[in-house]
């Protein structure tokens, strides 16, 4: 057990047995070591299995929607758990004096599919010693490098230490380069619409519609979907291009000025399609265009949430932009 | 000239008052090349809306909407210019050209206006040809009023 299990594991035990939450998100680690679980423990005698570690790759605000209002819940919180359960928080899903946020500084995500593709299948054990990851397979042990096994979205991570978290474990975490993501969006627009739609269609028809992208997604928590709304169907349902681009179009427009770049959508889906060059670019737009970043606080708006009339410099009359 | 007309889906607030003349003239006597849809006000325009018709094959969209300070509902031509105004650059993202979307805020007085800015989206959309990229639906019915 790492130094950092056992502040965490001492920390949920306090908000525990001091009965100041009804439950605490964290993680449990069980039988797959390459897949930590979430998981939800309502006693301090339940603590034993709780787990952290890089691999731990779920979004954990995404179960915040879950509970009622008045459910007091601790959780374990990253940079982007914390800011999605901020935006969470500006769109009145729970109240902030029902929570307790148990801040952890993130080293980023580790992408199993990496490890496995290095290792092979027969993963035993993955021990993180600082900059290195050191994986026990069956036959053999491999020392790789920690930078390159990070998750893509973790990689280009702005701010890995939790804004607001009421306890902060760990040391603080130096600060991403906002350079990096502009620059893979930009190397996509440099590209011809005819190549960008190419790339689209190439990510989009690998899609198999198992909505895995939604529900491991913290802002998508709607209780109807418009993709599964029947009456009127708004869209095409089935596995076919028309279905599968408007999915990607529209779920990730859905998120515009709401996402806060955790990759937890990429790291859920099962066909390895990539999707954060979607929601990056939107996200992008509302940094340049109203100034916004999602989750930096808990009461400002989105920018489609609200409206001004002051938009002039974006708004289209005469039939050019004015 | 292209042989085969752009098709157009010219989405129109119910409420953007067009002279009484352009108004006769959109209900009655559109081109069949322009799929017209009315809607209770802009904001009420997903951009669902929009990428069927982009989907059904429409090789451009055109948003009519109230001046700003004018809409019926106050503010739903505000929200609406929000969205769709990012919606079109996040089409052109994905390859299909900006310029394919245009709005156009309307007023009483703007006399055969509406006739003057369909025209001069068609020759927009005839230089840029016809848009292939994100069609793959059923291609929409041309012609006539939808509501």
């Amino acid at each position: 057990m790492t130094e950092l299990e056992t502040k965490i594991r001492a920390e949920a035990e306090r908000l525990l047995s001091e009965s100041l939450v009804d439950v605490v998100i964290a993680f449990r680690q069980e039988d797959a070591p390459l897949h930590p679980q979430p998981a939800f423990f309502t006693r301090a005698e339940e603590l034993e299995s709780l787990a952290y570690n890089g691999l731990c790759a779920n979004n954990l605000a995404n179960y915040l929607t879950r509970y009622p209002q008045e459910t007091r819940i601790g959780m374990v919180v990253r940079g982007c758990e914390n800011r999605s359960v901020n935006a969470l928080l500006v769109e009145k899903q729970h109240t902030r004096e029902n929570l307790v946020l148990i801040g952890v500084p993130c080293e980023g995500i580790l992408d199993w599919r990496r490890i496995v593709a290095l290792t092979g299948e027969n993963v035993f054990s993955v021990e993180e010693k600082g900059e290195s990851v050191c994986v026990h397979t069956r036959e053999n042990t491999f020392a790789l490098s920690r930078v390159e096994l990070l998750h893509p979205s973790c990689q280009r991570c702005l701010h890995p230490n939790p804004i607001s978290a009421d306890v902060l474990l760990g040391d603080p975490k130096p600060e991403g380069d906002p350079h990096l993501m502009r620059l893979r969006i930009a190397e996509l627009e440099a590209l011809t619409p005819a190549e960008r739609n190419a790339w689209f269609k190439h990510e989009a028809e690998r899609c198999i519609r198992c909505y895995a992208c939604r529900e491991a997604c913290p802002m998508c928590y709607c209780t109807e979907c418009f993709v599964d709304h029947t009456e009127p169907r708004w869209t095409d349902s089935g596995v076919t291009p028309a279905g599968m681009q408007a999915w990607h179009i529209i779920r990730a427009f859905h998120q515009s000025g709401r996402c806060t770049s955790c990759g937890a959508c990429e790291r859920a889906c099962p066909m390895d399609i990539q999707m954060t060059y979607l929601t990056d670019k939107l996200n992008l737009d509302m940094i340049d265009a109203y100034q916004f970043e999602v989750g930096m606080d808990t009461t400002t708006q989105p920018p489609f949430a609200t409206l001004t009339l002051d938009d002039k410099n974006r708004f289209i009359t005469q039939g050019k932009r004015s | 000239m292209s042989t085969t007309p752009m098709k157009i889906a010219l989405f129109q607030c119910r409420w953007c008052l067009y002279s009484p003349e352009d108004q006769a003239w959109v209900d009655n006597d559109l081109p069949k090349n322009i799929h017209l849809v009315k809607v209770p006000c802009t904001g009420r325009i997903d951009p669902l809306f929009i990428l069927n018709a982009v989907q059904g094959g429409a090789d451009g969209v055109m948003v009519s909407g109230c001046l700003p300070e004018k809409c019926h509902f106050k503010e739903g031509n505000l929200a609406a210019r929000r969205q769709l105004a990012e919606f079109s650059q996040f089409l052109d993202y994905i390859g299909y050209a900006q310029d394919r979307v245009r709005f156009v805020w309307l007023d009483l007085q703007d006399r055969g206006r509406i006739q003057q800015e369909l025209a001069a989206f068609e020759r927009t959309l005839e230089t840029l040809g016809q848009a292939q990229a994100l069609a793959t639906r059923a291609p929409i019915a041309m012609g006539g009023a939808h509501d």
